[in-house]
């Protein structure tokens, strides 16, 4: 330590005084600026994220894929990929090898795909988008039945087709 | 570290700051985007999340600006609150990477389609502490004494 010069304290409280007020600087222009925002891109205090679809499947244990997993597992044959909407809507139009599970029916429709499926069988399911709940609920019923490579895709289709994703329209995957 | 040539040390407030005023246009232009990168670390109550949406982009503006143009002291601060934050950042991708959480890291884009954190984001994260600590010693030393003459 010889020829250093010992820190003093008050060069210490300084530093820490000048973190304070840089610290209080951003929450004073953050709060200023949301508050100025348009009310459709306000962002409220507290959001309810408790409720949010990801939040609810990572206290369900169900794994999540963001956009970049989707791709992958879309494009990897060796995954079955379920949409969880109503046959109506996947008709309509649904991601490229997607097969028709609706939440409603899927105790029903299972054993469409039983030649499929292992309980090894990577498996990733999808409805609508962010807001709805129907995936996260088909993989919850199918960890029932004992499958263990479940992944959700939360975004659905509403991302996938926001981003640039190719759909395919009719009954086949 | 302490005895870095001064071309290197403006290399350093240069990246450090780049980077970090980089980082924060995407979260500044919307919040609610980035309140949903936080919220995919799984790390904060989510009474927080939008707290953090909300000042987190302007606490990296600030700091940036601090290292890049203010005087010794207030460049201290900026680069002693960066290395904070790079700190607390690197642990929460680690901890996404330990639990197999395929989430962006949410550091500057706050698009779907950003790329998935991987080992390489500790690796970079690595580099900025250490030249945000170099950044930080420095100007720590050159702020002025209240006792010098």
């Amino acid at each position: 330590m010889t020829g250093r010069t010992p820190v003093r304290r008050g060069e210490i409280l300084r530093l820490a005084g000048a973190c304070a007020g840089l610290l209080a600087a951003a929450v004073a222009l953050g709060t200023a600026v949301n508050t100025l925002r348009p009310a459709s891109s306000r962002l409220p205090w507290v959001g309810d994220w408790e409720h949010h679809v990801e939040s609810k499947a990572f206290r369900a244990g169900i794994p999540v894929a963001f956009l970049a997993g989707a791709r992958d597992r879309v494009e990897n044959p060796a995954v079955v990929v379920f949409d969880a909407r109503i046959r109506e809507q996947y008709e309509a139009g649904h991601l490229p090898r997607a097969r028709s599970l609706p939440l409603g029916e899927a105790d029903r429709r299972l054993g469409d795909y039983a030649s499929l499926l292992t309980p090894d069988t990577p498996i990733l399911v999808y409805c609508g988008g962010a807001d709805c709940t129907d995936a996260l609920e088909l993989a919850v019923k199918l960890r029932g039945y004992g499958f263990q490579k479940l992944t959700l895709y939360p975004g659905g289709v509403a991302e996938w087709t926001e981003y640039g994703g190719k759909i395919r329209e009719g009954g086949q995957p | 570290m302490s005895r870095l040539h001064p071309a290197y040390l403006w290399l350093a407030r240069i990246a450090v700051a780049g980077l970090f005023l980089a980082a924060c246009i995407a979260k500044i232009r919307d919040p609610e985007l980035f309140a949903l990168a936080v919220n995919r670390y799984r790390i904060l109550p989510g009474e927080f999340v939008n707290l953090v949406a909300i000042v987190l982009p302007w606490i990296e503006l600030l700091a940036g600006l601090a290292v890049l143009v203010a005087p010794a002291r207030l460049r201290a601060a900026g680069a002693l609150v960066i290395t904070g934050m790079l700190s607390v950042f690197t642990i929460a991708i680690s901890l996404n990477l330990l639990r197999g959480i395929e989430a962006s890291c949410g550091c500057f884009s706050t698009r779907a389609d950003a790329a998935v954190s991987d080992a390489w984001n500790l690796v970079r994260n690595g580099a900025l502490i250490w030249l945000s600590l170099a950044v930080f010693l420095d100007a720590f030393r050159r702020a002025p004494s209240k006792e010098s003459p």
